[in-house]
């Protein structure tokens, strides 16, 4: 019997064109987008060192303060400016018309930044330019008033301490753009409410006449809602294995080599959002139309708040609602999928999994609790 | 409990005692009787609202209900009484059938929730299909069948496990005149086969048609029990009589046609005289010899049986078809 059911759920399920769209293509449509908008946007906002010329005047060689800044920003591995030396503004020139440079600086009485375009890099320059002359500007006027704090902001100045230090404790280096990849997979768990919902409908005698021939048949219709749960469970599981593999192996997105924590947390996401359906559709005795509502309006805002329109709203919520992080299922898929690529401990992971099978167990108590009853008021 | 003995002789398959069920302030079942005897093809005739469906959904333990005992093969009937579901084929009268299954699908699918035999099941699941003439559909998704098929599927997934009491709730509505005649047809011939069937539906021709035994509903009790015959043997009108005068007006010959032996009533309509006869009375005769003795011209004269329609007039004061 449990396979009789199951095979015939599983068929009708996957010939079910709404279902498949929204569990399935709705989702790699999405990510085909999310890859192509992120692609270009890693690329606006990569950086990249702004070529520049230094016109070697009697004044620049006398400014040893100017001279120090210009060789700090253009050290390190990856520095602000790659500055060339000229020997005349005429060799500048024409290195700026040649575009072998974005802009040149010629010191005399002041500081004269050239260029020949607006842009990027020359908004960069400028600002440089304005920053270093306004700080040399306020030290000036001070050691005007008060020679002595001149000579400890001179002290203070040549010390070059920085406090804090970048350092990657995890195995990969942290990109937000991942925020967004993981809150979709959380959004495609919680569609998996689709099937849920659907399933408690069709062996509810009161909400289709499907579930009132159910409900006549010499079987107990818990039976024939585990076996359908269990197919439509699977089929959720295999539309997220899909979607994960296609942006692994299509989109190139790196997800670790952890394949086992990546299938585990997807078997509970697919759990949590089956069940969160299921518990939709056995507490609405309303239409479809209503019960989609419910659960697109409730999966959306859920994953809105895990950081799928906006990465920073994973972190704003979370801490301005800590208890958010927990009770959120799309959160707790995302931050599973999260915890696993940039920590190295599984505690983190482990948490996020447990919770989301918590929460699928109590749902699946309250669905049983509303559909243990045999009989109806009213069909 | 052993099976109870019917009036009628034969074994009861369905035996509903007392049965009261309320919609809040709404009485839908009110003492509710009913007795069906094996083989019997019962038909529940009432208007929409009666109380058919919800009868029938209390019977098969769908619906709780106030007060009441209901026994199905001469057992208590409860939703978890699977050996006696077991011998139950329902027909809804909403179509039950999963949209993303074909014909063969359909039916494999619900038989199989009686009958777990692979081999047994794909036999019923043809004889299912030849049953209801869709052996050139069995490939076809719901979606591609005509209201008519539609309604023959949803009677095959119901009796494909050939059970021994089938319910059928209002097969017919929104079936085309063709597809009807098959499905009554199709109920007739299930019960030869030995299947005792409950048909409930507002259509009395239905009712009439194929029914052995008749209970009319209304307001959630039966009204009247019985054969066609005993039914109408329960009103006083004979024969309804309808002549059509094409010049001067009917009212004019509703005194003298009165005066008439058997006649019950006289009333006019437009250009018509509609007349009525005191039950076991042929007025036909004398009517029409009378209008040739005065000389009135007359057009069409009609001349009908009563119907259901007319128990149902006479006993509650409304009529059948209008609600």
């Amino acid at each position: 019997m449990f396979w009789h059911i199951f095979k015939y759920r599983l068929k009708s399920t996957v010939r079910d064109v709404q279902t498949i769209f929204w569990t399935l293509a709705f989702p790699i449509i999405l990510v085909s987008f999310f890859a192509m908008a992120f692609s270009n946007l890693e690329n606006i906002s990569e950086y990249k060192t702004i070529k520049i010329g230094l016109v070697n005047t009697q004044q620049y060689q006398k400014n040893t303060v100017f001279q120090s800044l210009i060789t700090a920003v253009s050290k390190d591995e990856n520095p602000l400016f790659d500055v060339t030396m000229y020997d005349t503004q005429k060799a500048a020139a024409a290195a700026l018309a040649d575009k072998q440079i974005s802009g040149f600086i010629l010191e005399d009485d002041t500081l004269h930044l050239t260029i020949r375009s607006a842009g990027i890099d020359q908004t960069i320059m400028k600002e440089f330019l304005d920053w270093y002359l306004q700080t040399a500007s306020s030290v000036n006027n001070i050691i005007a008033a008060d020679p002595a704090a001149g000579m400890k902001i001179s002290g203070i100045m040549s010390e070059n301490i920085t406090y804090i230090k970048d350092t990657n404790t995890g195995t990969n280096k942290p990109n937000n753009v991942f925020t967004y990849y993981y809150a979709l997979i959380a959004m495609t768990c919680l569609y998996g409410a689709f099937m849920g919902t659907k399933e408690v409908t069709a062996v509810q005698a009161n909400q289709s006449a499907q579930a009132a021939r159910l409900n006549l048949a010499p079987v107990h219709k818990l039976k024939v809602f585990l076996s359908s749960l269990c197919a439509v469970t699977l089929i959720q599981y295999l539309s997220i294995l899909l979607l994960i593999a296609y942006m692994a192996f299509v989109l190139k997105i790196d997800f670790g080599n952890q394949i086992g924590y990546i299938l585990l947390a997807s078997f509970a996401g697919c759990c949590a959002g089956v069940s969160f359906g299921a518990v939709v559709g056995a507490a609405t005795k309303k239409g479809e139309g209503i019960k989609t509502g419910i659960i697109i309006s409730a999966s959306m805002t859920m994953s809105f708040l895990a950081g799928l329109m906006a990465a920073q709203m994973k972190y704003m919520a979370t801490k301005s609602f800590p208890i958010l992080a927990y009770i959120n299922p799309a959160n707790l898929i995302a931050d599973a999928f999260y915890a696993l690529y940039y920590y190295n401990t599984y505690d983190r992971y482990f948490l996020n999994v447990g919770l989301l099978f918590a929460f699928s167990l109590v749902f699946y108590l309250i669905v049983f609790l509303l559909m243990r009853g045999q009989q109806y008021e009213s069909i | 409990m052993g099976r109870q003995e019917s009036a009628r002789g034969g074994c009861m398959v369905v035996k509903v005692s007392n049965l009261v069920k309320r919609y809040g302030d709404l009485i839908a079942l009110d003492h509710f009787q009913l007795d069906v005897a094996q083989g019997e093809i019962f038909g529940l005739l009432g208007p929409n609202g009666s109380g058919k469906t919800t009868a029938i959904n209390c019977i098969l333990s769908l619906l709780n209900y106030d007060k009441g005992e209901i026994e199905v093969f001469g057992k208590k009937m409860t939703p978890s009484s699977y050996d006696i579901k077991r011998d139950i084929g329902i027909v809804m009268q909403n179509v039950a059938v999963i949209d993303e299954l074909t014909v063969y699908e359909n039916i494999d699918y619900f038989c199989g929730l009686y009958v777990p035999e692979k081999r047994l099941r794909k036999e019923l699941v043809e004889e299912a299909i030849d049953f209801v003439g869709l052996g050139d559909f069995r490939k076809f998704y719901p979606k591609k069948l005509s209201g008519g098929l539609l309604r023959r599927l949803n009677i095959a997934c119901g009796i494909a496990h050939k059970p021994k009491l089938i319910i059928l709730d209002e097969p017919t509505v929104a079936v085309d005149p063709q597809s009807r005649n098959n499905i009554l047809e199709g109920i007739v011939r299930l019960n030869q086969q030995g299947a005792t069937v409950i048909y409930t539906s507002h259509y009395m021709e239905e009712v009439e048609q194929i029914c052995t035994r008749i209970g009319i509903m209304d307001k959630g009790r039966i009204i009247a029990l019985g054969t066609k015959e005993d039914l109408k043997g329960m009103i006083r009108v004979g024969e309804k009589i309808t002549i059509e005068f094409l010049t001067g007006n009917p009212q004019d010959h509703v005194e003298w046609v009165q005066e008439l032996p058997f006649i019950a009533s006289v009333t006019t309509q437009n250009n018509n005289l509609l007349i009525t006869t005191e039950r076991g009375h042929n007025g036909l005769g004398s009517i029409l010899s009378a209008v040739h003795d005065r000389g009135i011209h007359v057009g069409r004269v009609f001349c009908e049986l009563p119907t259901l329609n007319d128990v149902f007039l006479e006993i509650t004061g409304k009529e059948l078809r209008d609600q």
